[in-house]
């Protein structure tokens, strides 16, 4: 493949005049490609983690949940086989088959189920459940769902559809108007953001809702107020509650309370507050939220409950456990006298109550309540003082209280998770269920420790990364070679240095893991979710702390470990039951995620690493990652044999070195200069790495300090290499850069180096590797100096191969600060073996040399 | 210089960018419609195509295969605004160089213009 490449530019740029810029042409393309494939594997390892999350079962989604997810893995995964195709030269269209014939296996599931939407604008929520998100939006369906399928009683109402909504915006040409609008907007510029989202809005609440709309709305609320007439014969005007209920990826945000719900409102306002709650899907947060996200316009829409506005006694707050500690079993319940609003606003002290499992009331916290929230007779809400009499008095009874902790222990079996429960009480004593949702979002990355330090067993980790929550205990079993993974026990904790996917081989026995350094986003964490392991990653010293066989208790849920068997978190470690598994729509997610999720090609080094063996897309695009490393690392090919296309670095650099500049590597541009000076350099990486190769302790040390005629010339004077050798492989260091971006050659002589690195804010695409070629394996001095190099690589936190006197080392996914650390130190280490040879007379002398150059001592 | 034509229905957007591009040295012709864009490449070659996804009459999808019938070597990148991610997925297998979602920041559609015009001349070479 790299003959056919080099035969093509050798074809292609025979004459001198122009090869400059052709040459450079191709390292900006292959560069471009590069960053696309970069970019699509962050996108495609996001859409994985969220499927895994949904496949838990906890959350709703609908079809075209699954329809949009599919689809944008489908995408990105092509995005990657096209641009690792189009870096290599054509060499992987083979790809291409491979992933259609998944596409259609994908596609194939997908069609199995219709796209039954309603034809319904309005849906009662007797017909409502959790497998409707997609019609009536998250909120709406979880309110169905508590009343249909836990049984338990919520205010009699409608859903407004997201089909009355696409109608709305559809018929009255809104859809194409706001967009049109969106394109004043310059992401850059917040301002602008603003002024737009309020014409937006403007124009939504000025349109007419098409007739058929309106009246089918009207219809259903005549027929709500007669229902509740009968009833309770009132003779004003019956009020209704309308709350928003956004569907697909906003239904986070819904649950957030970003968008907008509206108390007690009068017949004559029911369409003008429909219309400013679709409005407040376009605030400027939720316009900045889905700009952020990439989530399109197309993929949004609003559903609004319709509900008997519940003139409560009183109103509240419960989690059906403490938020902030999952051993606490208590259900928690908070209550306001009146409407709900202020139970969270902060502006009265609710009545707080503590009440164990078998209703116990454990403690109860009555405050002093001097104002309320009251239904205004017109419309909308109104404080008013609370009468002298009920300032002191507990807003609940006793057997409220009982019932509320009923509730909460329902709602929490049902839904697999402790819940966050919105409650009424009515004026005929009847408690109303009003929104129950997840107490916690699960929010990866982000720690929040949800179970206490428990002081009677000796903690040995305390802030590690969640990336699977869970418990587990049992024995640590550390994991250094591979094979430790073949022998790994069954039922142990898997303790390793650094994540990596070829830890799935043990996951099925694993009942937790723990490893020293890795990142949430990457492919063991999306692997531990799916195997559903209670996994922590940086935990720093697990490694170091932790011998194999002590046991130990992993609280993945707060990031610790504990010794021994920490019998509180026992009954943690096995999940319960969720209302989305085993239904049809969580059976196609199941199916479909099957071609999508499940990763078989986890060792890069293994026969089987091939197109061939892909069995789904994420094999797919970790093959592609994989190859394009390779690709990339193979960039300094093309440059050694070829002349005048890059700069020369100037100044007292002792190292004879070219820039070639990809984009944004320089901080001025200007292509008739033949040299440039460090202070021009703009690249991230190649900066910090420039601090390394110039670290004033090889300044002094420098053979001959006054001709710098480089690293090179030095060097061939204490190797004497055979000239054929030196020709071979040219004389010149070169560093292909850009702002992100380093590929850095050095052939000299004998020995080799490349260094490959990206280094963003984007943790996830960051990486360095480093190859480290000696020369002839069979010179003993040479073999020593690889394997000093080695340890120190692996000092320094790279995974390190060996062969021969080959060594690969490579560290991806950590911050760009340490990346730049990392540089620094390799420049240092690409200084230091120019002078190790020497140093190589016994093999003592390998630990020595990597000892001295650890503890900074890199003199001679 | 870059021959660029641009294909979007939405006038004041195609204008605006046509305008902002023009300074900075690129040769742009402008067009409303798929039809016609393809009327123009008849009397005159491009390197480089953007077209809307989203159109009245022949769509950007519809458009890009014409215009890789025409001429395979043009690289086409394709404007999304809220077209769906399922018409991304034909585009790039129809021969799409890339995606670009509008509003777009003109640095980063300019990086990207150019991105494609290299490949259009690497392929070119091997073609020969």
């Amino acid at each position: 493949m790299l003959k056919k490449l080099k035969l093509f530019i050798r074809e292609r740029f025979s004459s001198n005049t122009s090869a400059r810029d052709n040459l450079s042409d191709l390292f900006r393309f292959k560069y471009s490609c590069f960053k696309m494939l970069l970019d699509s594997n962050a996108e495609f390892l996001k859409v994985i983690s969220d499927i895994e999350e949904k496949l838990q079962g906890q959350k709703v989604f609908g079809m075209s949940y699954i329809r949009s997810r599919s689809a944008k893995a489908v995408f990105h995964a092509l995005r990657m086989v096209k641009n690792l195709d189009d870096l290599s030269g054509h060499c992987y269209s083979s790809l291409f088959e491979v992933f259609e014939k998944i596409n259609s296996n994908i596609n194939q599931i997908l069609n199995k189920k219709k796209e039954d939407l309603p034809s319904e604008n309005i849906l009662p929520y007797s017909m409502v459940n959790a497998e409707m998100a997609d019609w009536v939006g998250g909120k709406n369906a979880n309110l169905g769902e508590v009343h249909n399928k836990v049984g338990l009683p919520i205010p009699n109402g409608f859903a407004i559809a997201i089909r009355a909504f696409k109608s709305f915006m559809l018929k009255t040409d809104l859809f194409d108007k706001v967009s049109k609008k969106k394109l004043e907007i310059d992401p850059d510029n917040p301002e602008t953001i603003i002024n737009i989202s309020d014409e937006i809005r403007k124009l939504i609440i000025s349109t007419e809702l098409p007739p058929e709309i309106e009246e089918a709305i009207m219809l259903a609320y005549k027929k709500l107020a007669e229902s509740a007439v009968n009833n309770r014969s009132l003779d004003c005007s019956f009020m209704v509650s309308m709350r928003s209920s956004a569907i697909g990826e906003d239904s986070e945000l819904s649950a957030a309370g970003q968008y907008l719900s509206k108390l007690n409102v009068p017949p004559d306002k029911i369409i003008l507050a429909y219309k400013e709650i679709a409005a407040s899907l376009y605030t400027p947060q939720a316009i900045t939220y889905r700009l952020n996200k990439g989530i399109r316009d197309e993929d949004i829409g609003m559903s609004v409950g319709c509900l008997q506005m519940v003139e409560s006694v009183s109103s509240g707050v419960m989690y059906s456990r403490n938020p902030l500690n999952l051993l606490e079993k208590n259900v928690i319940i908070t209550a306001v006298p009146g409407l709900g609003p202020y139970a969270v606003s902060g502006v009265v002290t609710p009545d707080s109550y503590t009440v164990d499992r078998d209703g116990q009331i454990i403690s109860a916290e009555v405050s002093q309540k001097t104002v309320k929230l009251v239904c205004n007779p017109d419309g909308g809400l109104m404080e008013v003082p609370v009468e002298d009499d009920f300032r002191h008095k507990p807003c609940l009874l006793p057997e409220h209280i009982h019932i509320l902790t009923e509730y909460a222990k329902k709602l929490e079996d049902h839904y697999g998770c402790s819940q966050d429960i919105e409650w009424a009480l009515d004026a005929d004593g009847n408690i109303i269920i009003l929104q129950s949702r997840p107490l916690r979002a699960e929010q990866f990355g982000k720690t929040i420790p949800i179970t206490p330090v428990l002081a009677a067993y000796p903690l040995l980790i305390e802030k590690g990364m969640t990336v699977s929550g869970g418990v587990g205990i049992g024995p640590a079993f550390l994991v250094a070679s591979d094979d430790d993974l073949l022998n790994f026990p069954d039922g142990s904790v898997l303790i390793a240095r650094h994540s990596s996917p070829k830890l799935v081989m043990a996951m099925k026995k694993a009942k937790a893991i723990v490893t020293d350094i890795g990142n949430i986003a990457g492919h063991m964490a999306s692997l531990a979710r799916e195997f559903a392991v209670p996994t922590i990653v940086n935990a720093n010293v697990a490694t170091t702390t932790i011998p194999s066989g002590m046991e130990i208790t992993v609280d993945a849920y707060s990031g610790r470990v504990y010794k021994g068997r920490v019998t509180e978190l026992e009954s943690f470690q096995n999940p319960g039951q969720f209302p989305m598994k085993n239904t049809p729509v969580y059976n196609i997610l199941r199916e479909a995620s099957d071609w999508i999720v499940p990763l078989n090609l986890t060792d890069a080094r293994s026969p089987n690493f091939t197109p061939a063996n892909c069995k789904s897309l994420h094999d797919i695009s970790r093959l592609v990652h994989e190859f394009s490393y390779s690709e990339m690392f193979q960039l300094s090919d093309f440059v050694s044999d070829r002349k005048g296309i890059a700069f020369k670095l100037k100044g007292s650099i002792p190292i004879d070195l070219y820039v070639i500049d990809l984009g944004g590597g320089l901080t001025e541009n200007n292509p008739s200069l033949k040299d440039v000076s460090p202070d021009k350099i703009a690249s991230v990486p190649f900066k910090a790495l420039l601090g390394g190769l110039l670290h004033e302790e090889f300044q002094q040390n420098q053979l001959r300090p006054v001709e710098f005629k480089g690293f090179l010339s030095v060097m061939r004077e204490q190797v004497l290499a055979p000239p054929s050798v030196v020709e071979r492989f040219g004389d010149r260091s070169y560093a292909l850069i850009s702002d992100k971006y380093l590929n850095f050659s050095s052939r000299v002589g004998y020995h080799y180096s490349i260094l490959d690195c990206y280094c963003s804010q984007t943790v996830n695409m960051n990486y360095i590797s480093f190859s480290f070629k000696g020369g002839a394996a069979d010179d003993v001095r040479r073999n020593r100096r690889t394997r000093a190099i080695a340890i120190i690589l692996q000092a320094l936190d790279f995974s390190v191969e060996v062969k021969a006197d080959k060594v690969d080392a490579k560290c991806q996914k950590h911050e760009s600060n340490l990346i730049e650390q990392k540089l620094d130190m390799l420049g240092r280490l690409l200084q230091f073996t120019r002078q190790m040879d020497m140093l190589m007379s016994n093999e003592a002398s390998v630990e020595a040399a990597a000892k001295n150059f650890l503890s900074g001592k890199y003199s001679l | 210089m870059i021959r660029l034509l641009l294909v979007d229905d939405e006038e004041d957007f195609r204008t605006t960018l046509a305008g902002r591009l023009k300074r900075r040295n690129i040769d742009i012709s402008d067009v409303g419609s798929g039809e016609e864009a393809l009327d123009l490449l008849k009397k005159k070659s491009f390197d480089v195509a953007i077209v809307d996804i989203k159109m009245p009459g022949m769509d950007g999808i519809e458009a890009l295969k014409h215009i890789k019938e025409i001429d395979p070597l043009m690289e086409v990148i394709l404007l999304t605004g809220h077209a769906s991610i399922e018409a991304g997925i034909e585009g790039i297998k129809s021969g799409a160089y890339d995606y670009v979602i509008k509003p777009c920041n003109i640095g980063n559609l300019l990086d990207k213009i150019e991105d494609a015009y290299r490949r259009r001349l690497i392929e070119e070479g091997h073609a020969k």
